[in-house]
């Protein structure tokens, strides 16, 4: 399953060697802020080309601001980024070429139809009118948006201007993708779509960084993910501890009774034990210790029918650091 | 280069699309032709031009050619002053800029959008001036040069929108400054011009004297005593670059004038010129009013000049006035490169990139 540790080729691996990775992004302790305002105090990552790296973290954490500075249209104030080996502040011309950007603001010309909203933007990167109109013409198939092609882009709900938001992000066949909350306002099918495409992406090569709050998106889309909170990546440390801790485990059963019994024979606390309606939570240390205990159970004659971690790891994750950092 | 302009071009045909072709432009072109056509036809009428071809087709001319630059100024700044920033608040900015359009490509295509917008009501005013200027039979330098200079006035204002709303967040904010800096240049600069002028007075000197004997040949023979007495004259002269700077008397003053036999202009542009110009010269000196010498004919005030004169000795104002607009324009789009040009270093207060 799920990783969570991309981020952390951070200060302590060792030096970036021979300078800086060709492909994906390469964040190194960059910091921005505002005024007074620190968004970014030191966030450092790496996402490697052909997977999908989630980035977490609370309101206000300064994911966006780190994304701007990615999308080349925030300058640093210390630190360094690379896309796809390229500086976003010295080279933005070789950057914009290889990057595509999906901002969580859903901006698009309104008089203009969706077909002519990516001929546009194929020619803002210097595609001629005829490549331009047969990449404007996949890209409505790629995202389906074939029966309001030629509508005005005023009349698309949220989650079809989501997914011309998408489209145009893909209109130059960009190497690295930024997707700043890319699932908000789709519905379960378009979203099941986006988690097909974004990994269809990945199997190409390209390296995506995909922003979101809602946890169980990226749990089935990334591979990885970067934890920032308070404008700070999560530490190496931080994360193995973090996955060292205890986490719920849910545990149904028809016979709940035995079940509760069973879990007190073997050695837990009972008053560690939480009944969720028809379910027991129970917290574990690892993996390895929930399939000693499902093992346990089976052959005790428990009838088992679920026994799952109560929350995904990134959620597990996500919880457990923004608790150490409110200590 | 021509990579530069193909993304130009590519930012004007979106703007021109997206921001201009729209029902309410249409109609807002129609009650400008219809405006023009009522102006023509009254005008016509009052100043007789059916029956005199000098000064009524002049009159009528003119007229219609500042009725263009009225309404144009007043026009230009709803379409060009929210073009940087309400594209921001319209979440449509920062998806252009991460494309390889480059910050002047984008103030480039946007300012030729507005420039071209503004000059779509000249262009729709051109059948009202050629009607004018076949009836006032008027020198074709006269109709290319106020065209020139009409044209490259709504470049001022277009320009000045598309400036102050890169410079400034909020779009109502830079729509009418916009407007404040076209009442300052129409009217402000008339104000200055008047209320500085009047301000600062200086004391000036005047001479004269008369003959008391004359002989058979009307020559004086004695003359009385030089009176002289002194008078406060306002300093016009100190003032004149504020009235140059004002659009409607570039377009008056940048016409080449033609003279009657008189030396006198023969059009409205010619008289407005002969105004501006007679600003520029110094009051203070004084002038002598009839001095008496003995032995000389009497001689009538040489304090003016002729027209003529008075405008080929003085410093063309058009020029001066257009080159201050020019700077003013440059300036503030200069201005907006550097507060839109990405990746940004600094943000102003209270905006977001995106």
């Amino acid at each position: 399953m799920l990783n969570p540790m991309t981020s952390v080729k951070t200060a302590h691996i060792e030096p970036v060697p021979s300078g800086v990775p060709q492909s994906g992004i390469a964040v190194e302790h960059v910091e921005r802020s505002f005024g007074e305002v620190h968004a970014v105090r030191d966030a450092s990552f790496i996402a490697e080309p052909g997977t999908v790296t989630g980035l977490i973290g609370p309101n206000g954490s300064g994911k966006t601001t780190l994304m701007l500075m990615l999308a080349s249209l925030l300058k640093p104030d210390v630190g360094s980024i690379r896309i796809s080996g390229h500086d976003p502040v010295t080279e933005t011309a070789a950057v914009r070429a290889r990057l595509g950007w999906m901002p969580d603001v859903l901006g698009s010309w309104s008089s203009l139809s969706v077909r002519d909203t990516l001929i546009y933007t194929a020619r803002m990167y210097a595609m001629d009118k005829t490549a331009a109109a047969a990449r404007a013409a996949e890209l409505i198939t790629l995202v389906d948006l074939p029966e309001l092609a030629d509508s005005p882009t005023r009349v698309l709900s949220r989650g079809q201007k989501q997914r011309l938001s998408l489209a145009r992000a893909l209109v130059h066949e960009p190497d690295v993708l930024l997707l700043d909350e890319p699932a908000s306002g789709l519905d379960p099918v378009a979203r099941a779509d986006l988690r097909i495409l974004v990994r269809r992406l990945a199997s190409e090569g390209k390296t995506l960084l995909v922003s979101s709050h809602v946890l169980s998106e990226l749990d089935e889309m990334a591979d990885g993910a970067v934890y920032i909170s308070k404008g700070v990546t999560a530490s190496a440390e931080a994360l193995a501890r973090s996955r060292a801790s205890a986490r719920p485990w849910r545990i149904r059963s028809s016979d709940v009774v035995a079940l509760r019994a069973a879990l007190v024979a073997d050695g837990i606390d009972e008053e560690a034990i939480a009944t969720d309606r028809t379910e027991l939570l129970v917290a574990l240390e690892s993996e390895s210790a929930a399939s000693a205990l499902l093992a346990r159970l089976v052959g005790a004659g428990v009838p088992i029918s679920t026994f799952a971690p109560a929350v995904g790891d990134l959620e597990h994750t996500f919880i457990d650091l923004s608790a150490e950092d409110s200590k | 280069m021509t990579a530069f302009f193909s993304g130009v071009g590519v930012i004007l045909s979106l703007e021109l699309r997206q921001r201009v072709r729209t029902v309410s432009w249409y109609i807002l072109l129609g009650v400008f032709v219809g405006l023009i056509l009522i102006v023509t036809v009254l005008l016509s009428f009052a100043l007789n031009g059916f029956g005199s071809p000098n000064d009524g087709g002049g009159g009528v001319y003119s007229t219609i050619i500042y009725f263009v630059l009225l309404l144009g100024t007043l026009v230009a700044p709803a379409l060009s002053g929210n073009a940087i920033n309400g594209d921001r608040d319209a979440g449509t900015l920062a998806t252009t800029q991460v494309t390889l359009i480059t910050t002047g490509q984008l103030i480039i295509g946007k300012f030729l959008s507005a420039w071209i917008t503004a000059l779509a009501f000249l262009i729709a005013a051109i059948p009202f001036l050629i009607y004018a200027a076949i009836v006032g039979q008027l020198r074709v330098s006269t109709i290319v040069v106020s065209v020139i200079v009409l044209a490259v006035e709504l470049g001022v204002v277009a320009a000045v929108g598309v400036g102050l709303s890169g410079l400034m967040t909020r779009p109502l904010f830079s729509i009418v400054v916009t407007y404040l800096v076209v009442a300052a240049l129409s009217v402000g600069t008339l104000i200055a011009f008047t209320l500085g002028g009047l301000a600062l007075q200086t004391t000036a000197k005047s001479v004269s004297s008369y003959g008391t004997e004359y002989n058979a040949d009307g020559i004086p023979t004695q003359c009385s005593t030089p009176e002289e007495y002194e008078y406060q004259t306002p300093r016009f002269d100190l003032f004149w670059g504020a009235l140059v700077a004002n659009p409607y008397v570039i377009l008056a003053d940048a016409v080449p004038t033609a003279y009657d036999q008189n030396d006198q202009p023969t059009d409205l542009f010619g008289y407005f010129k002969l105004s501006a110009r007679m600003a520029q010269v110094p009051q203070s000196a004084g002038y002598e009013s009839s001095v008496c010498v003995v032995g000389q004919p009497e001689q009538p005030s040489s304090g003016y000049s002729n027209a003529r004169d008075i405008i080929e000795s003085t410093t063309p104002g058009w020029a001066v006035g257009l080159a201050t607009h020019l700077v003013l324009a440059g300036v503030l789009l200069a201005g907006a490169w550097s507060r839109t040009t990405t990746p940004a270093a600094k943000l102003s207060r209270g905006s977001r990139i995106a």
